[in-house]
């Protein structure tokens, strides 16, 4: 052990058989897959140009930091959450990049959350202010994706409607930015709702 | 040889190429303090930082509001953050300056090439000012530059937020301190080397590796869709367990004979434990990452790798606590080995809690909580941050050749940061285990968790808020420390008496 090249051999071995098995042997194993077609419908899906632009503001807000999108099957009770339909397999993140999977969940996983029955409205006013969607939520609020403006002529048809207690002042209205109008299309175009021939899902495995 | 140069040696004795004991070490650390000291001012400033931030994000979680309005200071920008602040500022920054005095202390000459030091050294805080700046931004590019290097929005993978340009910046800048430490371990005086020293060496390279790899690997050539968070995960394992652990362990085992006088308890098994650690701790990440679209293959063998763990891990608690409780009457009294004692128990507590959380029945609870973060924080604050800020006091009176400026302000330190690990880890992982069950164990309403969590959530902000009380006074004690006249003893130099001469002869 007295020699330095003794142990940068040494160590070169070891991280090299690390990153060989662990990393690119994986790889090499899975990393080739690509979409597949059946009923001309691609799967996974390609999402619209605007959810690309939601998706940078997502990346942004490292809404990542709470939540996860991916499902999982056997353990835990994520189909029961009605987070998911099936297990998350490789091929549903073909394409992605960055694949923004995340192993925290402080929020619900949002791998399906397009699928569920909320409509923009809903999203804009759960990102302006959470407490009116969700009360007792600790997300954040992300009232700087919207302009406070004041009403000028007819009142914009894309402002908000204010529940009760969070109104603004009175000739003013709140108009989703930009930014906002994307990350609500990349919340609308997030759906794994299709099924995918390796992907276990309850039917199949009859839970 | 031997005979000539011991004819050389009694007839022109400064020919023997050594000076004798403490006359020795003074001229190694007067030739390393520029540099060093260049390290531990930055070391300080994050150590504040970090927990600045990591206080932000730990207040958020219960009370969304604070800070709300500010872009900036969204959580999931604020939690990056702070975890990378820890890592490549206060760690990175203590863990190196500690490594490097070792070196140069163990290599028994004065070192060259401080100037290679200095300027990597500081073009790596440099860039992580502005790394993290880009985080806080929103990753998006402020130099567009070129187009492959285009990738705006934050990366998502963990303890590699920073923005995609930054990383070949950093890189050359540690490539930079690795080679200084490459050189100074090979111009080395004693010939025989010491188990601090692979350590370093090993630390050195293994990150050099692991960052290559992973900006390759995600960044240039990012792999496909699900493999990247297989990637991602391998990095920042590989950051804590053979990058920042190492470092630590290269402490430990200087610290003990150095400041104790005997040698560490089961010396001969250092050798298996280092090649073991490497071994096994390198493979263990994919543990956690169970049931994910990955290769089902990849995380059991994380498992078998994490259960590998436990042979070096026996070794390290049997050499370390029997050393330390050997000579427990003395621990008390110096502060050091307060911060190495309790660091030494934090990494037990550590490594058994990291081997049970890759069995497959703790992650079908553990899950997606909090739980595998107090896991982490646990090495870095309870352990690595530990004997790093123990190692600190321990050179920087030989460094500046001062004595502790205020005793109080150490004991404060010392306090401050052994209870807020205590508070911060153990609501962690206690508040992340009920969480997971909850989480994972039933179909409780999201927002019901959250009240129900609350409790945890206060008491880990109050945890972050001791360790940044601990931080504030490390900082203030450095400042005294560097600003303080010399006493009368200290102009003497008769302040450091000579230390035990361990390093070269216990192997």
């Amino acid at each position: 052990m007295n020699r330095g090249p003794f142990i940068f051999v040494g160590l070169f071995i070891v991280l090299a058989f690390s990153w060989a098995n662990l990393v690119n042997r994986p790889i090499q194993q899975s990393g080739q897959l690509s979409a597949i077609y059946d009923d001309s419908e691609r799967k996974p899906r390609i999402a619209p140009g605007a959810a690309d632009q939601g998706k940078l503001v997502y990346q942004q807000m490292g809404c990542v930091s709470c939540h996860t999108q991916q499902t999982r099957l056997t353990v835990g009770s994520d189909i029961d959450r009605a987070w998911g339909i099936r297990q998350s397999v490789a091929r549903d993140y073909v394409g992605q990049y960055p694949a923004l999977i995340g192993d925290r969940r402080i929020g619900p996983d949002l791998s399906n959350v397009g699928a569920k029955e909320l409509d923009s409205e809903w999203h804009h006013l759960h990102f302006y202010n959470s407490q009116i969607t969700s009360a007792g939520s600790n997300m954040p609020s992300y009232s700087f994706l919207y302009d406070v403006r004041p009403v000028i002529g007819q009142p914009s048809d894309r402002a908000l409607d204010l529940p009760e207690g969070y109104e603004v002042d009175p000739g003013y209205e709140v108009v989703p930015t930009r930014r906002a109008e994307a990350l609500v299309a990349y919340m609308l175009s997030l759906k794994v709702d299709y099924d995918l021939p390796e992907a276990p899902s309850p039917e199949k495995i009859g839970l | 040889m031997k005979f000539i140069s011991n004819i050389c040696s009694s007839l022109w004795p400064e020919l023997s190429g050594e000076l004798k004991g403490r006359e020795t070490q003074w001229s190694i650390d007067s030739s390393i303090r520029y540099p060093l000291l260049g390290m531990i001012k930055p070391a300080a400033f994050w150590f504040v930082v970090s927990l600045i931030f990591g206080l932000i994000a730990s207040i958020k979680l219960h009370s969304p509001g604070f800070l709300g309005s500010c872009e900036w200071l969204t959580y999931g920008k604020v939690e990056p953050v702070f975890w990378n602040s820890l890592i490549y500022g206060w760690l990175f920054n203590a863990g190196l300056a500690c490594a490097f005095w070792l070196l140069a202390r163990l290599g028994g000459a004065p070192i060259g090439n401080g100037f290679l030091l200095t300027v990597s050294l500081s073009i790596w805080n440099v860039a992580l000012v502005v790394g993290l700046i880009g985080i806080l931004m929103g990753g998006t590019l402020p130099l567009n530059w070129r187009e492959s290097l285009t990738v705006s929005g934050q990366l998502p993978y963990e303890w590699l937020e920073m923005p995609p340009f930054i990383a070949p910046i950093l890189l050359a800048s540690f490539i930079g301190m690795g080679l200084w430490g490459l050189l100074t371990f090979r111009e080395r005086v004693h010939r025989a080397s010491y188990a601090s020293q692979w350590y370093v060496l090993a630390a050195l390279f293994a990150f050099a590796w692991i960052y290559t790899a992973a900006q390759i690997m995600l960044i240039r050539e990012p792999s496909q869709g699900s493999l990247q968070y297989l990637v991602g995960s391998w990095y920042a394992n590989n950051l804590l367990m053979i990058v920042i652990v190492p470092l630590a362990l290269a402490c430990v085992y200087y610290l003990l004979p150095k400041a104790l006088g005997t040698p560490i308890v089961g010396y001969n098994h250092s050798g298996r434990a280092f090649w073991s650690w490497f071994i096994f701790a390198s493979c263990a990440g994919s543990a956690e990452l169970i049931n994910g679209p990955i290769p089902a293959w990849v995380t059991a063998v994380g498992i078998i790798a994490a259960f590998g763990i436990l042979y070096p891990l026996t070794v390290f608690g049997i050499q370390f606590l029997s050393t330390l409780f050997a000579n427990f009457t003395r621990i008390w009294d110096t502060l050091s080995l307060r911060f190495v004692l309790f660091g030494c128990i934090g990494f037990i507590v550590f490594g058994a809690y990291y081997i049970y959380g890759s069995l497959r029945s703790t992650q079908e609870v553990a899950q997606f909580s909090s739980f595998s973060n107090g896991v982490q924080l646990l090495g870095l604050l309870g352990f690595a941050s530990m004997i790093f800020s123990g190692f600190l006091y321990f050179i920087l009176s030989r460094l500046l050749n001062k004595e502790l400026p205020s005793a109080a302000l150490a004991e404060i330190h010392f306090w401050m940061q052994l209870s807020g690990v205590l508070l911060l880890v153990s609501s962690l992982i206690t508040g992340g285990l009920q969480e997971g069950e909850l989480m994972n164990g039933s179909t409780v309403s999201v927002l019901s968790i959250v009240v129900n969590l609350k409790s945890y959530y206060v008491m880990a902000s109050l945890g972050m808020f001791l360790m940044l009380l601990g931080a504030i006074a490390f900082l203030v004690s450095f400042t005294l420390f560097m600003f303080s006249t010399r006493s009368e003893k200290e102009e003497t130099g008769t302040l450091i008496g000579e230390s035990p001469e361990l390093e070269a002869s216990v192997s």
